[in-house]
């Protein structure tokens, strides 16, 4: 029996750690830890609740957004403030760059070289990666003297002995089973991509008025609408958001989704593998008339239990009894004892550090073993992300991602079955991002349309002044973050916050079993992969990084020397 | 390359994350020069842990330079400058946005187009629980860095480099 660690799976943004042990060729059991800690309720305490968003916003280089619109929702649920239509709309366009940038930067730059070989497109023929490329998509950037250029380039890279990015892979390893043109197409559209992404969230900057830290406000969005004023939202920054979106849709549908689903091809196998829970659960997002109407949101609230996607149960943030977290093996404490679950208006923050100095062999996972906390619904773990709100939304009936989604099983020819795996959740991933861009035309020609009638508000007022507050209350912020069901819970007093706790996705899908031994989605996950050379274990990587966790840059395994990092025990 | 704004020239990029208590040096550094008058063509940018949103910024300019916290065993408040080629020159960083600085700076030899890089690497103790705000070590170091910075900004792009 061998037992794999591998540490860390990402960089950035509580630094994950993931235990396997494999015998036989497969994994028969694993263990997920956060090896980072947290502290923001201890930061937030005290504070002006209106000032929450700035200081969560820092929270990752990523997710900056998602935190601040949890934020502000949590705070505006407490105190009953309802935004102007202009805010939501406003909202919701961040919303859709921020996660169609994410889940492009996830395929190409997070995930793809756990199944691109970049050595292999060195022997890739240019003219044949052309004609591969024109028989998927329409793209322009794909004449053979543009694969020949670009491979000359990765060529003078490589053999620098700079890999650089794509240093740490495991080249050549035989679970790789593209064809070298396939191979060059996409390091081609990797560039590509890191070009895209800068231009879609120009976005943020407009309505935020900078990046990567954009402005949110407690009760609106903090830019006015005026056409013919150069600081406002103005007829030439409206048309520049036009722009971005058309272009976005174009780069989706051309270059995206085509390789998305020319690479699935060749993974087919990977559709029975990595499905883990059973259980699945979106908070919902992009409402249409209103945060407190979910009903009325595109991506719909619910949770799912043992894949019946005929039944769909309602999600109530606020239920003391539907959330809660655990801390059995959490390097965590509660004054009522350590086995009960607590509701986030109830949660505590009291660091209990029981693990080994690092740097250490292997952790006692019998006992306490992650610094992240075990949320559960209705004490079911639950998988978060873009898989969970594609199948909520089948689930409820939604036609629109119905279509999309029965349409690329068709063109997989792959049953329904393979949407519980690593290929599903990489590809619910994508499939929802051209649902998203989609979306995102809407909310900007309603936006327009609005101008245009003469609404320009874009905040009230009312409730703005802490004097018009009760003494206390309590809200609750759902959001979608690009990883999944991400909420904020915040208590007021006296005008300012008393507790304030963080549920992220990668809580939900990262953490510790719970104290009946219930694994969460991670570990769950990873069981039954086969794993053909543990010294190289990218089948981990593959089906980790399904989840997107939550990282924005690491793209392979690194130490901090910049070599990767793995150890092997056979006990 | 598609851009709606010119060059800046020089830009000054503090990086960390400020809940982290001294790893957030790089932000304080560029809160001091807020306050500052900068020469024309130089520009300031706090840039959190923004890896990738980091690239247009960074893309832009012709001189990069960086602030940046290091935990390398020297004393808190050790002010290094540095100019890094490749990834693998940069200091030990332990921090969780060094991946996608570094990566970032590898992508230019690939994309064709690379900024000249200059980091000031700043010595901080390991990071522990968050926090905000800097310790006194580090403290004392920020005018110092900010005097550096404006220095190095001054040779202007191609300037005297190690």
């Amino acid at each position: 029996m061998a037992r794999v660690v591998v540490d860390p799976i990402t960089r950035i943004e509580g630094h994950l750690r993931i235990e396997a042990v494999i015998e036989g060729g497969r994994i028969t059991d694993a263990y997920s830890s956060g090896t980072m800690v947290r502290g923001f309720e201890k930061i937030l305490k005290g504070r002006d609740p209106r000032d929450a968003w700035a200081f969560v916003e820092r929270a990752c280089g990523v997710c900056t957004t998602v935190h601040a619109l949890a934020s502000v929702r949590c705070v505006e649920d407490a105190l009953k403030i309802s935004v102007p239509k202009n805010a939501e709309l406003i909202r919701n366009l961040m919303f859709c760059a921020q996660m169609v940038q994410d889940h492009v930067v996830h395929f190409y730059h997070l995930h793809a070289l756990d199944w691109v070989d970049i050595v292999s497109a060195l022997k890739a023929d240019p003219a044949a990666t052309s004609t591969l490329a024109q028989s998927i998509s329409n793209w322009p950037k794909s004449s053979p003297g543009y694969f020949s250029d670009l491979q000359k380039r990765l060529k003078t890279f490589v053999d620098s002995g700079q890999l650089g990015i794509f240093a740490n892979g495991y080249w050549g390893h035989p679970a790789y089973k593209l064809p070298p043109e396939a191979n060059l197409m996409a390091v081609a559209h990797y560039l590509e991509a890191l070009e895209w992404q800068k231009e879609i969230v120009r976005i943020h900057t407009i309505f935020g008025g900078k990046n990567p830290h954009p402005n949110y406000l407690v009760g609106g969005v903090p830019c006015s609408i005026n056409l013919e004023d150069v600081n406002a939202i103005n007829t030439e920054r409206l048309n520049h958001v036009g722009k971005l979106i058309n272009d976005a849709m174009t780069f989706v549908n051309q270059v995206y989704i085509p390789d998305l689903m020319a690479i699935a091809g060749f993974y087919k196998d990977w559709g029975a593998i990595g499905g883990g829970l059973r259980n699945y659960m979106s908070y919902g997002d992009l409402p249409t008339v209103g945060y407190n109407q979910p009903d009325s949101y595109k991506f719909p609230r619910g949770a799912i239990l043992d894949r019946n996607l005929n039944e769909v149960f309602e999600v109530n943030g606020r239920d003391g009894e539907e959330i809660k977290e655990y801390i059995s093996h959490s390097w965590y404490k509660y004054q009522a004892g350590d086995e009960k679950g607590l509701h986030p208006w109830q949660g505590e923050t009291e660091f209990n550090f029981t693990g080994p100095k690092p740097p250490f062999e292997q952790l006692n996972v019998e006992g306490k073993y992650s610094w992240l906390k075990t949320p559960r619904w209705k004490d079911h773990p639950m998988e978060v992300g873009p898989l969970a709100r594609l199948l909520v939304a089948f689930g409820k009936g939604n036609t629109e991602v119905k279509d999309v989604v029965v349409d690329a099983l068709g063109r997989l020819a792959v049953p329904i079955d393979a949407l519980f795996s690593t290929l599903g959740r990489t590809a619910a991933r994508g499939l929802e991002t051209k649902l998203v861009v989609n979306w995102m035309k809407g909310f900007y020609d309603d936006l327009l349309a609005n101008i245009r009638n003469g609404q320009v508000s874009t905040f009230t007022r009312e409730k703005w002044e802490p004097s018009t507050w009760p003494a206390e209350c309590e809200g609750v912020g759902m959001t979608e973050a690009p990883r999944g069901a991400l909420a904020h819970w915040i208590r007021i007093r006296d005008g300012k916050i008393d507790n304030y706790q963080l549920v992220v996705p990668s809580t939900w899908n990262a953490s510790p079993r719970d104290g009946k031994g219930q694994r969460s989605a991670y570990e769950e996950s990873l069981l039954g992969t086969p794993v053909a050379n543990s010294e190289q274990p990218v089948e981990i990587l593959r089906t980790i990084h399904s989840f997107d966790p939550c990282l924005a840059c690491a793209v392979h395994l690194y130490d901090p020397e910049g070599q990767h990092i793995h150890r092997i025990e056979i006990n | 390359m598609m851009s709606n704004q010119e060059s800046a020239g020089i830009l000054i990029l503090g990086i960390g994350n400020m809940l982290m208590g001294d790893e957030g040096v790089g932000v304080h550094v560029i809160e001091k020069l807020s306050g500052v008058e900068l020469p024309r063509g130089v520009e300031c940018l706090d840039g959190g842990t923004g890896s990738f949103l980091l690239l247009d910024p960074m893309q832009r300019a012709r001189k990069v330079i960086l602030i940046d916290a290091t935990v390398d065993g020297a004393a808190p408040g050790t002010v290094r400058r540095l100019t890094p080629q490749y990834a693998k020159d940069y200091p030990r960083t332990l921090t969780a946005h060094d991946i996608g600085l570094k990566d970032l700076l590898d992508a230019f030899y690939l994309l064709g187009d690379r900024p000249q890089v200059v980091l000031f690497a700043v010595s901080i103790p390991p990071p522990r629980e968050m926090h905000i705000g800097i310790s006194p070590e580090v403290e004392r170091a920020v005018p110092r860095i900010v005097r550096m910075v404006l220095e190095e900004a001054a040779t202007g792009v191609g300037g005297v480099s190690a």
